[in-house]
């Protein structure tokens, strides 16, 4: 029987397009402390440091953790660097919780993040080549071909780009937080990646974010509530094969499969309060919604027309304002797992869902190929 | 005392350079490429049809080599496709929007990607497009653009795809192989 | 079951690696793909099986953001796996591997680590793994700091030049019967003391080789491990410890992490048989040595170690596999392999392995 794992600690950045003013150790710093304050312990009492980011290539340094270990804390401590593309910030909290519930560690530091003004990001994702396609450029056939067999109304992705700057303004540390933001301000954005424009399209952040994991005894003993650790699942397919999905992969169904299984969750729509899900493309909520089973097939985008995803909503994505507001790429699923526990946590501030006792984290990356996801509660069962 | 922003970062330049090897796998692709032929492999358990070929089927994960060798068609489906605006960075040179294609070629199970589309109006590209390859002339072709990792796609031979003019494709043909 | 052994405990139960070479010719996934198959069947399970996998590798050493991706080709990754990835060698792979099994829900992982060094030049490439504010604008390269150590170590008269020499001698002598090694022959130690200084008091031997490769290893837990092996690869202990990055913040003489991480997998100085060291650099195996305590007797690189064969991301996981394969030849019975990431030693994982 596994050890429970509890969040007890969380800690941001205030993300934004240039943090320069702080270093790379900084940065970390900045998140680190928030969260050590949050759960009320320093770095001396964490055992273990599990740290993720995006290629290396975006800042610029090879396995940068190694110069940032006296910044993390981690000397005399075991360092883990996970590398898992996009989904890199899920996988590094489930690696971190890991240590948790095999009882290797009782108390670990998860820490992701991005400092990628001191690169380029577009320049990385190109592999340094001309003629970059950038992320939405691999994603956008796909969005069509999810637009055209749904038939979804183009409305839909521009509603999803309101619904999160609006949100985000909720959201004290998040990049973009745009009150004035409308559908015609969206629509009149220039196109970058047909049928995907710049308003519908992720910011490039720099920033970080920090949680602290520990055992059952460290979660009720905590000074504010814990998250509980209900649930976590990976998992990976190939990017490209005769057959495949990317539109709703395989491995996503089944990661969210087994989350479900896991936490004892049959109908996800109903038993889930929140959902903070990795949408750094508009249309990626109703694809996600369908792709996890929330919505049935084509129903996804009528979750997000009919208001259901709000806030207010009976089934809120993104309170935070997820990754249209803030990418700091190799922190931003990191930060899903953070705000879901936030969330359940009753610690979300201004963009608290009420009475939410049940949160849904999710993290992609590749060609929509890697999958890290989870279910936190307020109370384990 | 305060310290201007400019004093407080420093510009670090790195260039590296890296050898690629291309394997005997896509030495013999681009020996085909070279005499305008698009040869694939096909696995001997799966009997699918890779293009370009990767030495193995990552299905089976059993190795593909030269017995496997299949010859397809320059003539295909657009199946998927996106215009993308270029935005700037170090070493850009697109500056105006191109299409980023993938086509299944007759005959083969997978889909080149990052393909361009010639002679169409962007608003007229569309999925079940009956498209065929315009070559570089010979004399043009050259191995320069091909990885071992598949950046570059086949560029270097291959200038882009134009419409048949043929009726648009069947989806059967292609919606299960379309990305 | 024997008592002794429970359903958390781990081994190894197969494993396989590619001999090392100066340049492949095949693609980083080229080179997996029989390996991990290699793996699978020496370890006698169906690739269904597999509960997870893991694997380690260097997006910067493979010459792209991303580059990691394309190995999971080699992995069977369609159905769908659980799967994960860590950007270093894969001996740290295999450590969250074993974390993984601990859980209980799963009886099997496969655990790979692969490289292509002879893609670049590493003594232009891994200065970018350095401090960038202070270390990588002064063009270190490995071998020079490596030379400072050699230099430090000297200077503590725990060691000499020819005691350098001699590791090496013993490590291509020792490779001599190991097929997968890259550098095997009977070197004159004086011979070797003749040469020029590369980064004094380093020689060009002194520096493991620029090599390509890919190694695979399978774990299996308790009850499903004695199934599968006759005699498995018990993992004891394995814990992993780093020190700070800058040079001049710690004694380059001892490893102190090494010797931390030691104790904390649970190596109480007792007898070995066999000690792997991932030592990319002469000295380094001297410091590790006499950090451990190794005691006499004990058979150091029996491989010929990394000096042989330097596959980096995946030497590391390499020294965890010569230790288990004499464990499971049963030519040893107690094991300890070491892996270590970074320069200068900074972040160091060991791992105690044994017959039951």
């Amino acid at each position: 029987m596994a050890e429970r794992c509890a969040v007890v600690g969380v800690g941001q950045t205030h993300f934004a397009k240039r943090r320069d003013d702080v270093s790379m150790p900084g940065l970390l710093r900045e998140a680190i402390d928030r969260a050590l304050e949050d759960a009320e312990l320093a770095l001396a009492d964490i055992d273990a440091v599990v740290i993720g980011k995006a290629p290396d290539a975006f800042e610029g340094i090879i396995q940068p953790e190694l110069f940032l270990a006296d910044a993390l804390g981690a000397t005399g401590k075991p360092l883990l660097r996970v590398h898992t593309a996009g989904s890199v910030g899920g996988s590094t909290f489930i690696v971190g919780a890991h240590l948790v519930q095999s009882r290797i560690h009782r108390r670990v530091l998860a820490v992701a993040w991005e400092k990628q003004s001191e690169g380029n990001a577009q320049w990385g994702l190109a592999g340094g080549r001309s003629s970059g396609i950038g992320a939405g450029g691999a994603f956008a056939p796909w969005i069509r071909a999810y637009i055209e067999r749904s038939g979804a109304p183009e409305h839909v992705g521009w509603m999803v780009a309101v619904k999160d700057r609006k949100n985000a303004c909720k959201n004290p540390y998040a990049h973009i937080r745009r009150d004035d933001i409308t559908l015609e301000t969206v629509r009149e954005s220039p196109m970058l990646w047909d049928p995907l424009r710049f308003l519908e399209s992720c910011p490039s952040s720099d920033g970080a974010c920090a949680v602290v994991l520990t055992d059952e005894a460290g979660g009720r003993a905590a000074p504010r509530p814990a998250a509980w650790v209900e649930a976590t699942s990976v998992r990976s397919e190939l990017g490209q094969f005769p057959g495949r999905n990317p539109v709703r992969p395989q491995a996503g169904v089944e990661c969210s499969a087994d989350v479900y299984r896991l936490a004892g969750i049959t109908d996800p729509r109903a038993q889930i309060d929140v959902a903070e899900l990795y949408v750094p493309f508009s249309w990626y909520e109703p694809m996600w919604l369908e792709g996890h089973d929330i919505a049935g097939p084509g129903e996804g985008w009528k979750m997000v027309d009919s208001g259901e995803t709000e806030l207010g909503g009976a089934f809120p994505v993104n309170p935070s304002g997820g990754v249209l507001s803030t990418n700091a790429i190799g922190a931003s699923g990191l930060v899903r797992f953070a705000e879901a526990a936030l969330q359940v946590r009753g610690l979300a501030g201004e963009h608290q869902v009420d009475g939410a006792r049940t949160a849904l984290a999710q993290a992609y990356g590749g060609a929509a190929q890697y999958f890290a996801l989870g279910i936190l509660r307020s109370e384990p069962t | 005392m305060s310290v201007a922003k400019e004093d407080l970062v420093m510009t670090h330049l790195v260039s590296l350079t890296y050898r690629d090897t291309l394997p005997p796998t896509l030495n013999r692709f681009v020996d085909g490429l070279f005499d305008g032929r698009i040869v694939g492999h096909r696995c001997p358990s799966c009997r699918r049809v890779y293009v370009p070929p990767r030495g193995y089927c990552p299905l089976c994960v059993v190795t593909t080599g030269p017995d496997d060798e299949v010859e397809v068609s320059d003539r295909g489906i657009l199946t998927g496709f996106t215009v993308i605006t270029p935005v700037a960075y170090y070493g850009q040179q697109a500056t105006d929007p191109f299409v980023h294609a993938s086509a299944r070629l007759d005959g083969a199970d997978t889909t080149l990607v990052g393909v361009d589309i010639t002679g169409v109006p962007h608003d007229q590209l569309h999925m079940g497009l009956r498209v065929r390859a315009v070559w570089k002339p010979e004399e043009e072709r050259t191995a320069e653009g091909i990885t071992s990792r598949g950046w570059g796609g086949v560029t270097t031979f291959i200038d882009s795809f134009e419409a048949t003019g043929e009726p648009d494709a069947d989806p059967k043909d292609y919606q299960e192989h379309m990305f | 079951m024997p008592a002794d052994i429970g359903p958390t405990d781990i081994a190894v139960v197969g494993f396989a690696q590619m001999p090392a070479v100066r340049r492949s010719i095949e693609t980083e996934v080229q080179m997996l793909v029989p390996v991990i198959t290699e793996a699978i069947t020496m370890a006698g399970i169906d690739r269904r099986e597999i509960g997870f996998t893991c694997s380690g590798s260097c997006d910067y050493l493979t010459g792209g953001p991303f580059a990691f991706v394309q190995n999971l080709e080699a992995a069977g990754a369609w159905p769908p796996i659980a799967e994960s990835h860590v950007e270093m060698d894969g001996a740290w792979a295999l450590y969250e591997a074993w974390v993984r099994l601990l859980h209980g829900d799963i009886d099997t992982a496969l655990v790979f680590g692969s490289g292509k060094s002879s893609a670049s030049e590493p003594l232009d490439l891994w200065p970018q793994q350095l401090d960038p504010y202070h270390l990588a604008p002064l063009g270190v390269d490995p071998a020079s700091l490596a030379g400072l150590q050699a230099q430090a170590v000297l200077d503590t008269g725990r060691a000499t030049e020819r005691d350098l020499a001699e590791v090496v001698a013993r490590s291509r002598r020792n490779a001599l019967a190991n097929p997968h090694a890259q550098l095997r022959g009977e070197v004159d130690v004086d011979a070797l003391l003749a040469e020029p200084y590369v980064r004094q008091p380093l020689r060009r031997h002194d520096l493991g080789p620029i090599s390509d490769g890919a190694a695979a290893l399978v774990l299996a837990r308790g009850e499903r491990a004695r199934q599968l092996c006759e005699r498995p690869a018990w993992i004891r202990g394995i814990d992993h410890r780093t020190e700070p990055h800058l040079p001049g913040l710690r004694d380059l003489t001892t490893s102190a992490s090494t010797a931390l991480a030691a104790r904390k997998a649970g190596y109480d100085g007792g007898p070995l048989d066999v000690a792997e060291l991932h030592a990319p650099f002469s000295v380094q195996e001297v410091v590790l040595a006499q950090s451990l305590g190794l005691p006499e007797g004990t058979d150091v690189n029996p491989s010929g170690g990394a000096l042989a064969a330097n596959i980096v991301m995946a030497a590391g996981l390499i020294r965890i596999i010569e230790a288990s394969a004499r464990i499971m030849d049963g030519s040893a019975s107690r094991a300890l392999a070491h892996a270590t990431n970074g320069q200068l030693l900074q972040h160091n994982l060991v791992c105690l392995l044994e017959g039951s």
